[in-house]
């Protein structure tokens, strides 16, 4: 898909739900149903469904993130608050971390999570969408969105969003599942996926659509080049990825100019 | 936009490492108030073959944070060879080890050599840290799969050095990283496998509770 399909249907009245096409306004609804209904098995899955690699992918992520004592960090679509956890540590008592999502369940376990893990007081909490986002212009050192972007109906729209609330030098990086280098491993990364995900979700989560939606959400996200360019239509500048673990994931930076 | 090393391979290396010297030095509180008055000091190891780079950080607690990225300014950097890095590693007297190896170094070599001798000095479990850093599920295979990479002893610095470089070699350059995937897809199978049988366990569990109606 190009860039200019991608964009046109991004402003159109239907999206993809997963494989399914809806209407843009039911995105938001069906994307919430789907991470209600996993909250709370959703640490324990991630776990099993990346033979625990994604801890590996997030603590990469934070590495390249170069973040300091006393800078304000907003971990979006933050979910149940990895990420958020490992920033509270970084940013000191002096700086500030804001966990945002957009789905209360998500962050209800996020935050007896990090409550237990006897987190900083230097955590908020913040329900919103990241494609409009509640914060002042320029006024956010360091923006993070793990596995989130694929979610959010009009990417270009949150893309822009993360840009304003940026400090010019700022940097956003967003980690995602990709696109695999190799044919051989797409292949059996597809079986993986559309047969085995769906069966670990029946069984240890009882929730067999909802992981169908995962993966099915995976392979309408926009490939490495792709994300890369409309981060830079979003005015994000240095723009550059890794790929990780062969490309199932990749990360992106962009700094704010 | 291509990188040596696959990220998250150099990333469970450098994760392995700090967690497991880090779980050894909770038990070292000598090692870590040295290490201490050393804080915020950034040690950047610049592998030139194969082309690696660690950078490890000594933080306030007297921890050693152990990265593949970092933007720290004031950095003691030293560059080399595998070969030098192991010899050094594993050498009795670092000190002159140091001045007569093809080691460069740019920065100050006091806390590099007290960060080698404290490594040497203590004894290295895998095992729980990986746990902790992974999580059940694939911890403990990759703690046995290190242990046989790293077997972390003179005797056996022959073929460490040979095994170290095979798996850097090999392992940063595919993409992806054969065996990375072989382990991937042996755990997938057996996963596949656990869930089947748990399935039809389940069923028959199932059928068991129905037929007592
Ligand atoms: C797969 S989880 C990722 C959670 C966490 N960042 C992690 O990596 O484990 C995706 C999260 O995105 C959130 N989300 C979905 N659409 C969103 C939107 N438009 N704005 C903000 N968050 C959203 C969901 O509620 C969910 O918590």
């Amino acid at each position: 898909m190009t860039d200019e399909t991608r964009r046109a249907e991004d402003r159109q009245d239907t999206t993809h739900f997963g494989f399914t096409t809806v209407n843009r306004d039911d995105k938001v609804h069906l994307v919430r149903g789907v991470f209600d209904s996993v909250a709370s098995r959703y640490d324990i899955m991630n776990d099993l469904m990346s033979v625990g690699i994604h801890r590996l992918w997030k603590r990469f992520t934070i590495e390249l993130s170069a973040v300091r004592p006393g800078q304000t960090v907003l971990d979006i679509a933050g979910g149940t608050g990895d990420l958020s956890a490992r920033f509270s540590t970084l940013v000191g008592a002096q700086g500030k971390v804001i966990l945002a999502d957009i789905n209360a369940s998500m962050l209800a376990v996020g935050r007896d999570k990090l409550l237990d893990a006897g987190a900083f007081g230097n955590l908020h909490m913040v329900q919103c969408d990241a494609q409009t986002l509640p914060f002042l212009d320029n006024s956010i050192d360091c923006i993070t969105i793990a596995f989130g972007l694929r979610n959010v109906t009009d990417k270009q729209l949150a893309l822009e969003s993360m840009e304003r609330v940026l400090k010019p030098g700022g940097r956003l990086l967003v980690l995602e599942f990709s696109k695999p280098t190799s044919a051989l491993l797409q292949k059996v990364y597809d079986t993986y996926s559309f047969r085995i995900l769906p069966m670990m979700g029946r069984l240890v989560a009882n929730d067999e659509d909802s992981y169908r939606y995962l993966a099915e959400s995976i392979r309408q996200h926009p490939d490495q080049e792709t994300l890369l360019g409309m981060m830079e239509e979003a005015s994000f500048v240095d723009c550059q990825y890794h790929n990780m673990t062969g490309g199932i994931v990749a990360v992106h930076r962009g700094i704010k100019a | 936009m291509q990188d040596q090393h696959d990220p998250a391979l150099l990333t469970a290396a450098t994760a392995a490492l700090e967690a497991t010297i880090n779980q050894a030095l909770t038990l070292a509180p000598g090692a870590r108030k040295e290490l201490a008055e050393m804080a915020d000091t950034v040690i950047a190891i610049d592998c030139s073959t194969p082309a690696v780079a660690i950078f490890i950080t000594i933080t306030e607690q007297g921890k050693l944070e152990v990265s593949g990225y970092s933007e720290a300014k004031n950095k003691t950097l030293v560059r080399g060879s595998l070969e030098d890095f192991l010899a050094l590693a594993i050498a009795d007297d670092p000190a002159a080890m140091l001045i007569n190896s093809d080691l460069e170094i740019i920065g100050q070599t006091a806390p590099l050599l007290t960060l080698q001798q404290i490594i040497t000095r203590m004894d290295l479990d895998w095992e729980a840290p990986l746990v902790n850093v992974l999580g059940d599920v694939a911890g403990h295979q990759l703690a046995q799969w290190l242990r046989g990479v790293f077997s972390w002893s003179k005797d056996a610095s022959q073929s460490l050095r040979r095994q170290l470089s095979e798996f850097i070699l090999e392992e940063g350059r595919l993409s992806p990283p054969a065996a990375e995937l072989d382990v991937f897809f042996d755990d997938i199978q057996s996963l596949g496998l656990r869930v089947d049988r748990l399935a039809s366990q389940l069923q028959r569990l199932a059928r068991n509770v129905d037929g007592r109606d």
